[in-house]
């Protein structure tokens, strides 16, 4: 085989495999997204229409429309995913310098309890938190979802970003005191700036893992479409209307592809927080 | 007060809101749970007024088939799912490095999307692809002549139980691609091209090179998976609910539904606890794999 013929094989295996792999990762959405343009009752005509004869938007309307409004469960995850996103990083900020740059007793005790935090399962948690939640009477609020949520992504963050803290040489921070700069202007100065990608990643993982949550949010929000986030909402949609799948493809669609555009658009910084925190 | 002392009290201070949200939101609920779970808790909460009967339900869960049916489906779905999930993740992450570079761009962004999507959504996505009437997977199988007529998907046990399979390693592959792929850039380049240079097939390469130098990571993430998948829930409760009948719930979404469905706290406490002592097992390989990560520094 010359080289020449080589490179095209190469080229057409590759090929092969990305279609295969695209199947796979893409079909299912991409049935949801042809579902979502099918005029409403044409969903389930036999024989099945891989391609919709007469496409409309008609469903996008409708969900987004009074009877629906999907935007409002997009505002909703918007606003818990964001406060749980502040939160998180406030505290594990703090507790990551400890871990990563100062020496104390309990250091190693701190770290196991974040990480065994970060395996337990959520059904286990989840009565308690229920009670806990109606006793201060914050059930169908947002804090109902933001305050647990802010915890749940601590072990990840607090570890992700103490690597990053953990990589800022001890002489940089030296030098600075040295120049006469006091140990808050170290932080702001010398050490953030270094750990800033670190603490956007962070940021970006509690964010996602948030948004998708539903145990917690399915249990406290208790129906109660002015607080429910994006995957109650869908869920509860698609149990509602089985039988009209046209709307709940369109609700689907409007919910999710936010999310993955942003997933798309942050892919580097997804990934290297995966990997750096080589956890999740 | 010497500088250490000051050094420590300071530290104490940066991890204290940290520590106590765990405690408020993991640790008390765990206590909180395991008390739960030794009282005769139904239709209410209030512990203190009601029957302490000890392990009593540990007992009655313990002789009662369900339990072990959920349990041995919880044991065997976590081990088909995370075989799946580790297969598939793999040929996916070395996929990405056999193409060309301008396609590997291309592959990894088609690989994140299931990742992207919530899992409960994931799930009400894969049973309107499973619809028995015009889902486009009985609709293929027909169209291939495999089958008469759409199997009844989520009517049938062992399709429910292939269902929640499907659904959950949609998501669970590419999570499982992704780390591997960190542990594939770990082969030092020139290892693999002098093994091609030697003339070795590419199963042989794969078994004898890049196996064995994955097999940390494959581990870790074997670990991680188990994890995820004993306590699965979300994939259960919007693709089959647990149906039919209950042949597909596993020890989390049976818990859920006695919790919050027939207000049993303390029956599905014992549900609870069981889930959590598994993944502790888990745990205990997985801490001790990890923590060589936590000298941040000395």
């Amino acid at each position: 085989m010359t080289r020449r013929e080589r490179v095209l094989r190469h080229r057409a295996i590759s090929t092969l495999i990305v279609a295969l792999i695209g199947l796979w990762c893409l079909f299912p959405l991409a049935w949801i997204a042809v579902t979502s343009i099918k005029p409403l009752g044409t969903e389930y005509r036999i024989p099945v229409e891989y391609w919709p004869r007469n496409p409309t938007l008609d469903n996008y309307r409708t969900v987004l429309g009074e009877r629906f409004t999907i935007q409002r469960a997009v505002f909703n995850s918007l606003v818990v995913s964001t406060g749980a996103v502040a939160g998180t990083l406030l505290l594990a900020t703090l507790s990551a310098y400890a871990i990563a740059r100062m020496r104390f007793r309990y250091r190693f005790h701190t770290l196991y309890a974040m990480q065994i935090a970060g395996m337990i399962p959520p059904i286990v948690v989840i009565a308690p938190t229920f009670v806990l939640m109606r006793s201060l009477g914050l059930l169908r609020t947002y804090w109902a979802m933001i305050l647990p949520n802010t915890i749940y992504a601590l072990p990840l963050s607090s570890f992700l970003i103490a690597s990053y803290f953990a990589n800022v040489p001890f002489e940089l921070e030296d030098a600075a005191k040295i120049d006469g700069a006091g140990t808050l202007t170290t932080v702001f100065r010398v050490i953030l700036p270094v750990a800033a990608p670190g603490i956007f990643s962070a940021g970006v993982l509690a964010f996602l893992g948030s948004w998708g949550e539903f145990m917690l949010a399915n249990t406290v929000s208790i129906g109660s479409a002015a607080v429910e986030t994006v995957p109650v909402a869908v869920l509860s949609l698609s149990r509602a209307f089985d039988l009209q799948w046209a709307w709940v493809s369109a609700g689907t669609m409007i919910s999710i592809l936010p999310i993955i555009l942003a997933v798309l658009l942050l892919q580097r910084v997804v990934v290297t927080g995966l990997s750096a925190g080589g956890l999740k | 007060m010497t500088a250490n002392r000051r050094e420590t009290r300071l530290a104490l201070l940066l991890v204290f809101p940290a520590v106590a949200g765990l405690v408020i939101f993991n640790y008390y609920p765990i206590l909180q749970s395991l008390l739960y779970s030794f009282f005769d808790l139904e239709f209410t909460t209030d512990w203190l007024r009601a029957d302490f009967i000890g392990l009593g339900n540990y007992a009655v869960v313990m002789q009662s088939d369900q339990f072990w049916y959920t349990f041995l489906f919880t044991l065997g779905f976590t081990v088909v799912a995370v075989t799946m999930d580790l297969t598939l993740g793999m040929l996916f992450a070395l996929a990405t490095f056999y193409v060309p570079r301008g396609m590997r761009a291309l592959l990894r962004a088609i690989i994140i999307v299931p990742w992207a999507i919530p899992k409960v959504i994931q799930a009400s996505m894969w049973r309107w692809m499973l619809n028995s009437d015009v889902g486009p997977i009985g609709d293929l199988l027909m169209r291939l002549g495999l089958v008469e007529q759409p199997p009844l998907f989520l009517a049938d046990r062992v399709l429910a139980m292939a269902g929640v399979v499907a659904a959950y390693t949609w998501k669970g592959s590419s999570i499982a691609a992704f780390f591997l792929m960190g542990g594939l850039a770990l082969i030092p380049r020139e290892v693999r091209e002098s093994a091609v240079v030697d003339g070795a097939g590419a199963a042989r390469r794969f078994v004898s090179i890049t196996l064995p130098m994955v097999m940390p990571t494959l581990f870790v993430a074997l670990l991680y998976r188990s994890q995820d998948a004993l306590r699965v829930f979300d994939v259960v409760y919007g693709l089959t609910g647990g149906g039919p009948g209950t042949s597909t719930d596993t020890l989390s979404s049976f818990a859920y539904q006695n919790y919050f469905r027939y207000a049993q706290f303390g029956r599905a406490s014992t549900y609870a606890v069981v889930t959590f002592i598994l993944i502790g097992i888990v745990g205990v390989f997985y801490i001790s794999r990890i923590k060589r990560n936590f000298s941040f520094r000395d």
